[in-house]
């Protein structure tokens, strides 16, 4: 009786047969109309585009039923086992067309907080300023990885033949980490430490978890939240007050822009593909636009951008109606993208479109 | 480095130069691919000027005479000639903008420089690029640019529609 198992056993028949010199070989044939492919790298570089052409090229309207890891294109042998994990298995569920273009475009400007941010030109700032700062990363850094969270909860029910979409949000789960990262580093660098965290964001936080598809989550996420985060990103660029801050408001804001772009086109895609969902994304982004907006409510939230954009607690009012531009702008081109999308928002909009502080002073 | 007037196609030509020279420090940023176009006003008139990226290097640069001569997926930088001068010569002042010339610096409140665009994904190509960008105005530092009155500038080749 042997003292192995049946699948061990069986190995070490194969083994005796290659050793004689009896080898299979059928995958050498297996899969005939994938064989012959070339690709020429351009000046870029490979890019995923340059490669996925012709019969690789081929996304299917509906991913593969075999349900498993098998890259889009090979052959699946007949009794492969699937892993029962993918449910969103339409192309539109997912697709945008410029997934791929945004992968290649995220594994080249990847950047690092270890080195590329001049952290040797930290100044110590006054009091007030510093608070500022270190209360606006802690925001920052308790809201960026929720962008890391959901496409992680999506991911693995993702069919494997949409692969540019899987690959495009795992780069933008490592653009979060960065930034979590980051703003982190910033608030424990320069004397001061992280301060309060929000409770009115875990409301926001929470809506893009708890979204009922993946759709609506990345409508909810990657439009509205990132739209709104990349104008903060861009607001903390213009107020910040070393090169470190610019330096890393600056990075963050190429990668978020990236997020943005994905999110639109997804939604795009969809909605030409669904327009009888529209509503169900109107349903979130009121949801969505009821959080933010609360949020004006929480001191520290509102309190820490306005000193900054006033330049110092003793000119926290007038940062208060430098405020109200940037929140106009956010709205702007929230409305804009979804507008590319396929979305009119404005109609719907459960949010002012700007906020007068004149007629709030009235 | 040869002087070149701003605003003019040589003087874009001479940062595209600058951009090619530097090479490996754009490759370390990533490929940039967007349309440009920078719109100058002066007292004789708006000047533009469109500016194609492509991965590492300038694709292209023609003066246009109107916007809509673009191509159409671009996005426009705008600001007064007086705006543009103080910016270039910040940044030659200090070898790359201070903290209060940076492209976003002066874009972010709309005044006193803009970016608009037809489309608000290629405005978003702007802060997706935005070091890349940066970096090519920073060219700047290494160009020794003089401002011409609008009258001079009328002469040079201006892209027309066909």
């Amino acid at each position: 009786m042997s003292r192995y198992t049946p699948v061990v056993d069986t190995a070490l028949d194969r083994m005796r047969e290659m050793v004689r010199g009896n080898f299979d070989l059928r995958w050498m044939d297996a899969n005939p109309a994938g064989w012959g492919h070339a690709a020429t790298p351009g000046p870029a570089g490979l890019r995923l585009r340059d490669v996925e052409t012709g019969y690789y090229g081929r996304v299917p309207e509906d991913g593969s039923a075999h349900g498993s890891m098998a890259p889009r294109g090979c052959a699946v042998p007949p009794g492969t086992r699937s892993l029962g994990m993918y449910t969103l298995n339409e192309k539109s569920e997912v697709w945008a067309e410029n997934a791929g273009l945004l992968y290649d475009e995220a594994v080249v400007r990847q950047w690092n907080s270890v080195t590329d941010v001049p952290w040797d030109r930290l100044e110590k700032l006054p009091d007030d300023l510093e608070k500022a700062v270190c209360q606006l990363c802690t925001n920052l850094a308790e809201v960026e990885f929720v962008a890391g969270d959901m496409p992680a909860k999506w991911l693995c029910r993702i069919n494997h033949d949409f692969h540019e979409v899987k690959l495009f949000l795992a780069s933008q789960i490592m653009d979060e980490a960065r930034h979590l990262d980051v703003f982190r580093k910033r608030a424990l660098a320069n004397g001061g430490g992280l301060m309060m965290a929000s409770p009115g964001q875990e409301e926001l936080l929470a809506a893009i978890l708890e979204a009922p598809d993946y759709t609506t989550a990345s409508a909810l996420m990657h439009i509205f939240g990132e739209g709104f985060v990349l104008t903060l990103f861009r607001q903390g660029e213009f107020l910040a007050p070393t090169e470190v801050e610019k330096t890393i408001f600056r990075l963050c804001m190429q990668d978020e822009a990236r997020h943005v772009a994905y999110g639109v086109k997804h939604l795009q895609y969809f909605l030409e593909r669904h327009p009888d969902r529209a509503e169900q994304v109107h349903e979130i982004l009121d949801v969505g636009e009821q959080a933010i907006f609360a949020l004006t409510l929480e001191p520290q939230t509102s309190e820490p951008r306005a000193i900054l954009a006033g330049g110092g607690l003793e000119n926290i009012q007038l940062g208060m109606a430098r405020l109200a531009f940037i929140y106009a702008k956010q709205v702007r081109e929230y409305l804009r993208r979804l507008q590319i999308a396929g979305l009119d928002r404005e109609p719907r909009l459960t949010i002012p479109k700007e906020i007068s502080i004149d007629d709030l002073a009235a | 480095m040869t002087g070149a007037i701003f605003p003019s196609t040589a003087w874009f030509r001479a940062l595209a130069r600058r951009m090619k020279q530097d090479e490996p420090a754009y490759r370390a940023l990533g490929p940039v691919d967007c349309t440009m176009v920078v719109r100058i006003d002066t007292p004789a008139g708006p000047d533009l000027y469109e500016v194609v990226f492509e991965r590492y290097a300038v694709r292209s640069i023609r003066r246009l005479a109107r916007l809509e001569d673009a191509a159409p997926g671009h996005f426009v930088l705008e600001a007064p000639l007086e705006t543009w001068r103080e910016m270039i010569e910040n940044i030659r002042d200090n070898a790359g903008p201070d903290l209060r010339h940076t492209l976003n610096y002066l874009t972010f409140p709309d005044v006193p420089m803009r970016v608009t665009g037809p489309d608000q994904l290629e405005v978003d190509a702007f802060y997706r690029y935005n070091e890349s960008l940066q970096r090519f105005f920073n060219g700047a530092a290494d160009v020794p640019t003089a401002y011409a009155a609008p009258a001079a500038r009328a002469t040079e080749d201006v892209c027309r529609p066909s």
